[in-house]
């Protein structure tokens, strides 16, 4: 069931209306439900792994607060490894062995370990994600265990960010449950409005922008150098607004019941540097690697090449994270590689500002970053979009060495995505650097703000691609 | 009287979002009727392109023979060839990237109107093969689905939700805007890019030659077999000669598309002449004839529609 489909809106309106009908305290019962449903209108047998983790964290979680010494320790590996298990399995299995396969080829052998026929479950690695930093946090002491199996459930199940996030910590969501929350009419507006922004994202912008996108890269071969050059933004901003958007639609949905959900998205195109970029972009999923692997690992109470290394390491996963393939790999690297040199050369680069004077104009010096970043960042989605990492190579170097006109096959893909593309812009360019100003969608006129609710859903209506597929990150 | 009404509602959170929600449906509401109105009407005012020939085949044409098909028909079939050899007027109804659900639609509005003489269906590899594609391209037909209630149960197979997405005035003219905009301007009326439906290609093919493109396995839908069943019907119960034509292709395969087989196989059921020129040894390999890898040029059209027209009377 997409986000963005009627099936959804049915869905969700049937769930509110009797969230807010029953008593608080079958409100649980209704929720865990009806993210099975959720859950189920995918591949339905898919259910049974995650019912598989549920079990096993739940009773880990329990054990591990009741334990103590190495058995705590020991709990908490098992939990992992299960877990770690259960998505080396459905998701690095075949690559791992179609890996050993090549290097076996090289020495003239044979891989005799057969490949297996699976689907990927629906938003394995985050739902995955989540009931780790559940034992995780047990185990550090930071949570006490949830004795109740249904509320436990319902924090790995939650049906608005069960399949891509925001990847929730317990000491955030797992209280919320607990709380009662009554319809509050400046909140559940407030809610719809998001996830209203989130579907236009969606609709209007990432997957306009898809058509373009899916014609040039599928293709690369065919197309020249501006026309990739051109693509690669694009995608830049569909990756952005299809997320974003859908992290919209989820936040939106559970600020609707009364749930708080992290923050995932602050405009990160508007990132002054690569590390800010990542402090703006899937903040949940860039924090879960920051509190558990790159703390793990030391963190910057190191020695400096330790440090670095620490940093390249969480970006290398950060890229297996995304899928198993060298493509994503190469991206996560490549965004390690950023973060380290920029650590590296920051004291050469804060010299040649002073040289060259450009700290003394301050508007100008923000929009050299915030265009240094963005060009980087879109020189690292070649990788991630890529359909090979032999593409992602052919691309960059078409980009360096054919040029002539863009490739434009439908003019209307073209003016619906500049179209939405300003629209985007706008909204973003106000709520970064004229916060406070005139508004249409908080203006306190009843009539402008509707009327620039209801324009939304005309532009949506008319600009809409109502045939686009699913949310990129719904693979991950 | 409002502001005491607001005040009252204003106690019950349920009841004051059920009141704003209702005034924001209306305003919605109005916006929605105006815009798709405005949109309608400027639909249906254009005098050429893609949109009017679609219109053009389902409220006006009253020829005597139709062809009808994808973009291979739409390039294919020249109107001179059978209307200078057969006698009989001439239209070509296809339209590019269609499959038989859009043919059986646009037959079924024809049919209401008038009986042609003659329907020739253009048959292409892969007619049957399971894509979504074929479902989503339906859209075309959405601004039709009010005034001609027999097209809406193929419209319908869009999604299950159609019908109701179909409430707004504006979804079925969707992505439309720009199209409906040019195909209203001057230079555009002044514009006559086809010859009674025949969109002519002029150029040449030069291009390096795909890989064989015919595959012998891949997953039939059995709606789409359905939709080819119909439409051999609906002729034959209009009392409509049926023709049904696979025509060229650049490429000679060693195999036979298993959507032509089953096509022909259906076809010979029903007594129905089903023509294969998939590998007509004038046509194949010969880039002289073809625009590009899957459509012959104007040449090559005059060529086929030549032979074509010799078939029919012949038969």
């Amino acid at each position: 069931m997409l986000f963005n489909s009627l099936h959804f809106l049915f869905f969700f309106i049937i769930v509110t209306s009797l969230y807010f009908a029953i008593p608080y305290s079958k409100r649980w019962v209704l929720l865990l439900v009806s993210s099975c449903y959720f859950y189920m209108a995918f591949v339905p047998i898919y259910i049974l792994i995650l019912g598989f983790t549920i079990v096993i964290d739940y009773f880990a979680g329990i054990y591990i607060r009741d334990a103590e010494g190495k058995r705590r320790k020991l709990l908490l590996v098992f939990s992992l490894v299960a877990n770690i298990g259960v998505l080396a399995v459905f998701k690095y299995y075949n690559f791992l062995n179609e890996n050993f396969s090549f290097l076996l080829h090289g020495f003239g052998l044979s891989n005799p370990i057969p490949y297996l026929s699976i689907l990927l479950p629906i938003g394995l690695s985050f739902h995955t994600f989540q009931a780790m930093s559940y034992t995780i946090e047990v185990y550090r002491g930071h949570q006490e265990p949830e004795r109740h199996f249904g509320i436990y459930s319902l924090y790995v199940m939650f049906y608005p960010q069960l399949v891509a996030g925001p990847i929730e910590r317990p000491q955030n969501l797992l209280h919320q449950f607990r709380e009662k929350y009554d319809f509050e009419y400046t909140r559940v507006v407030d809610g719809l409005k998001l996830m209203l922004w989130g579907i236009f994202k969606k609709l209007v912008i990432a997957d306009r922008l898809a058509i373009y996108v899916d014609t040039v890269y599928n293709n690369p071969e065919q197309h020249n150098g501006s026309t990739l050059i051109l693509a690669t933004i694009f995608f830049a901003v569909q990756i952005y607004c299809d997320f974003s958007g859908y992290s919209d639609i989820a936040i939106g949905a559970a600020r609707v019941m009364g749930f708080k959900l992290m923050t995932n998205f602050n405009r990160p195109y508007f990132a002054r540097n690569i590390s800010e970029f990542w402090k703006r972009w899937h903040i949940s999923l860039s924090t879960w690697f920051k509190d558990y692997l790159y703390i793990y690992l030391g963190g910057n109470r190191v020695s400096i090449p330790r440090w670095y290394f620490n940093l390249f390491i969480v970006f290398l996963v950060s890229g297996l994270w995304h899928g198993a393939n060298w493509t994503y790999i190469i991206w996560g690297a490549l965004n390690g590689f950023y973060l380290v040199f920029a650590l590296v050369s920051h004291k050469f680069r804060n010299k040649m500002n002073h040289l060259t004077g450009i700290e003394k104009s301050p508007w100008l010096n923000r929009f050299l970053q915030i265009s240094i970043t963005f060009l980087l960042s879109c020189f690292a989605w070649i990788f991630f979009r890529a359909n090979h990492v032999t593409d992602a190579f052919l691309i960059i170097k078409k980009m360096a060495t054919s040029s002539g006109a863009f490739y434009i096959e439908n003019p209307s893909v073209m003016i619906f995505s500049f179209l939405g593309l300003f629209i985007l812009l706008f909204v973003e360019l106000k709520q970064e650097f004229y916060k406070g100003d005139f508004s249409f969608f908080n203006n306190k006129r009843w009539i402008v703000r509707n009327l620039s609710y209801a324009i939304l859903i005309v532009i949506i209506l008319l600009f809409g691609v109502f045939d686009g597929g699913q949310f990129i990150y719904f693979q991950f | 009287m409002l502001e005491t009404f607001i005040h009252k509602i204003r106690k019950n959170p349920y009841w004051y979002f059920f009141f704003k929600l209702i005034a924001f449906l209306l305003l919605l509401f109005v916006l929605d009727f105006s815009i798709g109105n405005i949109l309608r009407h400027f639909y249906f005012k254009q005098q050429s392109g893609l949109q009017y020939r679609t219109t053009y085949s389902i409220e006006k044409t009253n020829a005597d023979i139709l062809v009808f098909g994808s973009s291979r028909a739409n390039h294919h079939y020249r109107p001179d060839a059978f209307e200078n050899q057969i006698g009989l007027s001439f239209y070509n109804v296809g339209r590019d990237g269609q499959y038989v659900f859009y043919h059986l639609d646009v037959l079924k509005a024809v049919l209401k109107r008038y009986t042609p003489k003659i329907i020739i269906l253009d048959f292409v590899n892969k007619e049957f093969a399971q894509n979504q594609e074929s479902y989503d391209r339906l859209s075309v037909l959405l601004p039709y689905y009010k005034t001609h209630p027999e097209m809406r149960s193929i419209i319908n197979l869009r999604s299950k939700y159609e019908r109701l997405k179909l409430l707004s005035q504006i979804y079925p003219f969707n992505s439309t805007m720009f199209t409906i905009a040019v195909g209203n301007a001057e230079f555009n009326k002044k514009r006559k890019s086809d010859n009674k439906g025949y969109v002519p290609l002029t150029r040449k093919w030069n291009g390096v030659i795909p890989k064989n493109s015919i595959s012998a396995n891949y997953e039939v839908d059995s709606l789409k077999i359905d939709a080819y069943k119909s439409f051999i019907q609906e002729c034959a119960r209009a009392n409509v000669k049926l023709y049904i034509v696979c025509s060229p292709y650049f490429i000679q395969s060693d195999i036979t598309d298993y959507s032509v087989s089953i096509g022909k196989e259906i076809a010979k059921e029903n007594n129905i002449a089903f023509f294969d020129f998939s590998k007509d040894t004038v046509f194949v390999n010969n880039t002289e004839l073809f625009a590009d890898f899957a459509h012959l040029n104007d040449t090559g059209a005059k060529l086929f529609s030549d032979s074509l027209v010799k078939c029919i009377i012949e038969k």
